[in-house]
């Protein structure tokens, strides 16, 4: 059995790339093309506001065409979402690229001032940016496991040296180290289990591995179910799951504010909507042993990462754990295995996704930043962020908008009323107990009794009057936002209340998408 | 033919251990070749001689380059040719060289049956039941259905190229005009 020739005489009629799939990869190739353009850009004129610019508008190219699946067919003919055996297009698909897309243009409008704005050479970081996005783009797609590993390590390469960027600091070199140790760690397993698995069935594709197991006589043998279990560990150490949760809040703390932004969402997100379409479609739910597995790492991810917040007094500690829980919760969901559960984890992870991008959003706006001078170093007076508790004493007494977008975000985490955080939740725990899932419902429930201590105490001592000194600091060292960064936070504030107060209009869309996946 | 595999992943097993356990890189390095020369073999057994000879050529290679550039980049001044000739002591070429003779032993063990054969154009049949994969086949499946991982691994090396490039920039070409704002006077 090798992979060449099995795969080669059957498949090659309609696994062959033909024209009408560069339509249906449009999103795609204008990602990447934007990040060679945006590179040659770049070389032959290093300032960063055209290159920004050109980064923005390749973005919203790829939005756009995403939605040329919608459009009336021509006479083309309907173009098949599978291209070749390594992507398919499907409205899942399409549907995440969106939210990666978008994450991703909220996040280069965050990192121009951040990093220094017209005044620093940091034109490279665009081209990461993109590229990394191209990375979540894929695994989003991925339906064959060479490409999920080649868009991991797309996104894994790109975010090592995002983390790193200010490299003349010492906080993101020692992040962007250990991220790379640990990525490099976590690949490796991902690629043996990869190998276990292939090694049993001899194919790589998702969908056969599907049928295959479907087929009565065949089960997983001991070794298959190990590169499961692998597998499944891999992952686990890229959305920070409890056992393999180590890394998170010194990486979310050493990273410059937009890039952890960037981890928390796109990062965390591409994972998880690979791996929910991996389980759906190579019937590895079906495996009683990993669900079971499943739950306890979800038990665990909730208590071990609401718990963990409460010793924090650093902001970006405090949200890391934070989102570790939050990926407890999404997993909680995903276990249900069904029609609702999709829903539930697809609304779960907008909603995290707005909220993250708010809250780390917030602190970029209050950060310095790493503005080296014209030399375009990155050694600015800031060795660290606005990242401690401290500094955000009485912020609402002198900055009322941030105060009030970092608590609403709060607020959303929480999963207060209101909020989308709030109608995810609600969701989650609807499918979970349409599945009987009692035990980590449960545990969803008194980690989030948890979770609302520590979302207030930073909320608190926002509004606290006493102590205006403390956050006066902040509001001299720091400029007031631009407005491209105050129009993105209240747009990303706007959207969380808005959805959160009438869900149904973003709940027809995932309605819309998810249908065909199972 | 079994015995042959192994054999290398005996070998394969051990030089990687020797690698983790050494305490000077050089040294390391060393081993490494050698854990990826036992590598190749095992491609070659497999059936998979295009891949063994891209890992002797792309790692193995790869590594002896690594070597070359650790020692003439390290090459600092007395204490750095001590150091390289402490490095290059006849002791620590015994252990490496064992488990490379090894494997030339093993080579030849698979290769000499096969010149007489004209039949097995490359290495003849490997283990039992394998096919063997040759080059051609090789590029059929790169340029057919894994094209787009193909692009991708392209891709993949920009991402690689832009983030070295910015990480390894050496700051005295341009800021040389500028020596106030840049505290790390050590680096440059």
């Amino acid at each position: 059995m090798n992979p060449i020739s099995s795969a080669l005489p059957s498949d090659s009629l309609h696994l062959d790339l033909v024209t009408l799939d560069l339509a249906t990869l449009s999103p795609l190739i204008l990602l990447a093309a934007a990040a060679v353009v945006v590179m040659l850009a770049a070389a032959f004129y290093r300032h960063p506001r055209p290159v920004m610019i050109l980064t923005l508008a390749g973005l919203v190219l790829s939005f756009t065409a995403l939605f040329l699946p919608f459009l009336p067919q021509g006479l083309a003919g309907t173009p098949s979402p599978q291209v070749t055996a390594l992507l398919v297009l499907d409205q899942y698909a399409l549907f995440f690229t969106g939210l990666i897309v978008a994450a991703t243009f909220v996040v280069a409008i965050l990192c121009y001032r951040y990093f220094g704005g017209g005044e620093s050479r940091h034109e490279a970081l665009y081209i990461l940016l993109l590229l990394a996005a191209l990375g979540g783009g894929v695994l989003v797609a991925s339906s064959h496991f060479a490409s999920f590993l080649l868009g991991l390590e797309l996104l894994s390469i790109s975010l090592f040296a995002l983390i790193a960027y200010p490299r003349f600091t010492e906080h993101p070199l020692e992040a962007g180290i250990k991220y790379l140790i640990l990525a490099g760690f976590s690949s490796g397993l991902l690629l043996f289990g990869m190998a276990l698995v292939y090694a049993q069935l001899g194919t790589m594709q998702f969908v056969k591995i599907g049928t295959m197991l479907a087929a009565p006589e065949e089960t997983l043998e001991l070794y298959g179910l190990a590169g499961l279990a692998l597998i499944v560990a891999g992952v686990g150490f890229k959305l920070a799951l409890v056992p393999f949760h180590m890394w998170t809040p010194d990486v979310y703390e050493g990273a410059p504010a937009p890039i952890t932004a960037f981890i928390a969402t796109v990062s965390k997100g591409a994972m998880l909507v690979l791996l929910l379409r991996y389980f759906l479609m190579a019937g590895a739910h079906q495996s009683q042993s990993i669900t079971f597995a499943l739950s306890l790492v979800a038990v665990a991810t909730i208590l071990a990462g609401n718990l963990l917040a409460l010793l924090q007094n650093n902001i970006k500690r405090i949200l890391a754990y934070s989102s570790i829980a939050q990926l407890g919760y999404l997993l909680v969901g995903f276990l249900a295995f069904d029609r609702l559960a999709i829903e539930a984890v697809a609304y779960f992870l907008t909603a995290y996704f707005v909220t993250m991008l708010g809250a780390f959003g917030v602190v970029t706006v209050l950060s310095e930043g790493f503005n080296g001078g014209s030399a375009g170093e990155f050694h600015g007076a800031a060795e660290r962020d606005s990242d401690r508790l401290a500094d955000y004493a009485g912020l609402f007494w002198h900055r009322p908008w941030l105060a009030g977008v970092f608590t609403a975000m709060l607020l959303s985490l929480a999963g207060i009323p209101l909020t989308m955080g709030f109608i995810g939740k609600f969701y989650i725990v609807t499918a979970g107990v349409e599945a009987s899932l009692w035990m980590p419902v449960i545990t969803l429930v008194v980690g989030s009794i948890i979770g609302l201590f520590y979302y207030m105490r930073i909320i608190a001592m926002m509004y606290a009057s006493g102590s205006e000194a403390a956050g006066e600091a902040i509001t001299l060292r720091v400029a007031a936002p631009s407005f491209a960064e105050s129009a993105m936070l209240a747009a990303l504030v706007l959207l969380l209340v808005w959805l959160g107060i009438f869900p149904a209009q973003l709940i027809d869309v995932l309605g819309g998408t998810m249908v065909n996946l199972t | 033919m079994e015995a042959t595999f192994y054999l290398s992943g005996a070998v394969a097993v051990a030089a990687t251990l020797m690698v983790v356990t050494r305490a000077s890189a050089v040294h390391a390095l060393l081993y490494l070749i050698v854990s990826l020369l036992a590598v190749a073999i095992i491609f070659f057994v497999l059936g998979a001689p295009f891949v063994a000879a891209l890992e002797v050529i792309i790692y193995a290679g790869a590594v002896m380059v690594l070597f070359v550039f650790v020692i003439m980049m390290l090459n600092l001044g007395k204490a750095a040719a001590v150091k390289e000739r402490e490095w290059l002591s006849p002791g620590m070429w015994v252990g490496p060289s064992i488990l490379s003779a090894l494997l030339l032993a093993e080579l030849i063990y698979i290769l000499v049956p096969n010149v007489q054969d004209v039949q097995g154009a490359y290495g003849g049949a490997a283990l039992s039941g394998g096919v063997g994969v040759d080059s051609k086949e090789v590029g059929i499946a790169l340029f057919g259905p894994y094209l787009l991982g193909v692009e991708l691994a392209s891709l993949l090396l920009l991402a690689g190229l832009v983030g070295a490039c910015h990480l390894g920039w050496h700051t005295e070409l341009r800021s040389g005009s500028h020596p106030a704002s840049r505290p790390d006077g050590v680096r440059s």
